[in-house]
C-alpha cells in the first residue's frame, strides 16, 4: 500500500467519523423525554384530558342507567303522534273548544 | 264500534270505542263518561262546589292531586309559552262578560281589560294565588280530562274521546274531520292528541263589541289574531290545549297543525302539506 492510498483511506475514514458524529449530535440525545411532558402547560393539558375522558364516562354509565330505569310506558306517552292527511270519512269532527 | 254521546263540561262529549259491543264495553264507556264528570266537578270554575271555584274563592288551598297536578301543568305551560298561555286569565275572561257558563253569557257593559300574569305559589300540597287574581283552567282542565278518560277507556280498546274538540285517539288509526276555509279534510290521527282554537265560536257581544273568550294575557283582554282558527296536533290533549292556544296567539308553529287564517286562508303546516 503506498502513502498516497493509505492517505486516502484516512481521510474516507477521517469523514465517516465526522458524519457520524454529526449525526449522533444532531439527535440531541441529552434532550430527553422528560423535559418536554415537564412543561406545566402540558402537564395541564394532559391531566385536563384524562378528565375530560373520566367525565365523558361517567355521564355515558349515567345516561345508560336512566335509559335502562326509565319506565318503557313512558315513551309511547311523549312521542310525537303519526298523523297523515286521508280521503276516508271522518268517524268525528274537531272544532273550535 | 260502540259510540256514547253526552254534554259535560259545557261541550258534546263524544266516546268511540273499537270493541265488541256488550257489558264489558258498556261498563268502560260508562267509567270513562264519570271520570270526566268526576273531573269536571273538580276542575270547573263554573261550578260553585268544585275545588277549583273553593282556591278561587279563599286565594289559598290544601288542594287534592288533581287539582295540583293541572295547575301545575298549566304554570309549567306559561313558563314554555312564555306567558301566552296563561292560567290567571280569569278575570280577564270575566270583566269580557265570560263570567257564566257560555250558554248564559248575556249583553250587558263590556269591563276594562284586567292585568294577567299572577304568581301562583305551590308549596307541598298548597296552592296560593297572588291578590287579586284567580285561575281559569278551562281549556288544560278539559284536554287533561279527555286524556284521563282516554287512558280509562284504552284498557277496553282501541279509542278515541272528544269533548268538543280537544281530542284524544288510542290504539289504531282514527280519522278525524278538520275544518277548513275549503270544507273539511280527515287527519288520520294514531295514539295522540288534537285541539282546536278559535275565535269563530263563544263569541258573544258586550256594550256593542264582539268579543271572544281567547285572552291575550299581554292585553287582559280578547286576542286580536292573525288567524280565525287552529287545530294542532300533540302527544296529549292537555298539550294539544296549550299549543293551540299559544299558536292562536302568536308562538310559532311546531308541530302538524291546520291554520284557517282571518283573511279566510287554510294552511296545513308540520308536515300535513
Amino acid at each position: 500500500m503506498t502513502d498516497h492510498v493509505a492517505r486516502l483511506y484516512a481521510l474516507a475514514v477521517a469523514i465517516l467519523v465526522f458524519l457520524v458524529a454529526w449525526a449522533a449530535v444532531a439527535a440531541r440525545p441529552w434532550a430527553t423525554s422528560s423535559q418536554a411532558t415537564a412543561d406545566p402547560r402540558v402537564q395541564a393539558l394532559i391531566v385536563k384530558q384524562e378528565r375530560v375522558r373520566r367525565e365523558a364516562l361517567a355521564v355515558r354509565r349515567a345516561l345508560a342507567n336512566r335509559r335502562a330505569a326509565a319506565p318503557a310506558s313512558t315513551a309511547p306517552a311523549l312521542a310525537q303522534p303519526s298523523v297523515r292527511i286521508v280521503t276516508l270519512p271522518p268517524l268525528t269532527v274537531t272544532r273550535t273548544s | 264500534m260502540e259510540r256514547h254521546a253526552f254534554r259535560a263540561m259545557g261541550t258534546d262529549v263524544e266516546l268511540l270505542l273499537d270493541a265488541v259491543p256488550g257489558a264489558e264495553s258498556k261498563a268502560a264507556l260508562e267509567e270513562a263518561e264519570q271520570e270526566l264528570r268526576r273531573l269536571e266537578g273538580l276542575l270547573s270554575r263554573f261550578l260553585p262546589g268544585s275545588e277549583l271555584s273553593a282556591l278561587n274563592r279563599l286565594g289559598s288551598l290544601e288542594a287534592g292531586d288533581e287539582l295540583l297536578t293541572v295547575t301545575r301543568l298549566a304554570l309549567e305551560a306559561r313558563t314554555r309559552t312564555g306567558g301566552l298561555f296563561d292560567p290567571t286569565v280569569h278575570d280577564a275572561l270575566v270583566a269580557a262578560g265570560y263570567d257564566r257558563t257560555f250558554e248564559e253569557v248575556g249583553d250587558g257593559p263590556a269591563g276594562a281589560p284586567r292585568p294577567c300574569g299572577g304568581e301562583v305559589r305551590i308549596e307541598g300540597q298548597r296552592i296560593e294565588l297572588e291578590r287579586g287574581f284567580r285561575l281559569d283552567l278551562g281549556g288544560i282542565a278539559k284536554g287533561w280530562a279527555v286524556d284521563r278518560a282516554a287512558a280509562v277507556l284504552d284498557a277496553a280498546g282501541p279509542c278515541l274521546v272528544n269533548a268538543g274538540g280537544d281530542l284524544a285517539a288510542r290504539g289504531r288509526s282514527w280519522p278525524v274531520g278538520v275544518e277548513t276555509t275549503e270544507g273539511q279534510i280527515t287527519i288520520a290521527l294514531a295514539d295522540g292528541a288534537m285541539a282546536t282554537s278559535g275565535s269563530d265560536r263563544r263569541r258573544w257581544r258586550r256594550g256593542g263589541q264582539e268579543l271572544h273568550h281567547l285572552i291575550d294575557p299581554a292585553l287582559g283582554g280578547p286576542a286580536d289574531s292573525d288567524y280565525l282558527r287552529v287545530t294542532v296536533v300533540a302527544a296529549t290533549a292537555a298539550e294539544a290545549e296549550v299549543r293551540s292556544k299559544a299558536v292562536f296567539l302568536g308562538a310559532p308553529v311546531e308541530e302538524p297543525a291546520v291554520l284557517v287564517t282571518a283573511d279566510g286562508r287554510t294552511v296545513l303546516a308540520g308536515g300535513l302539506g
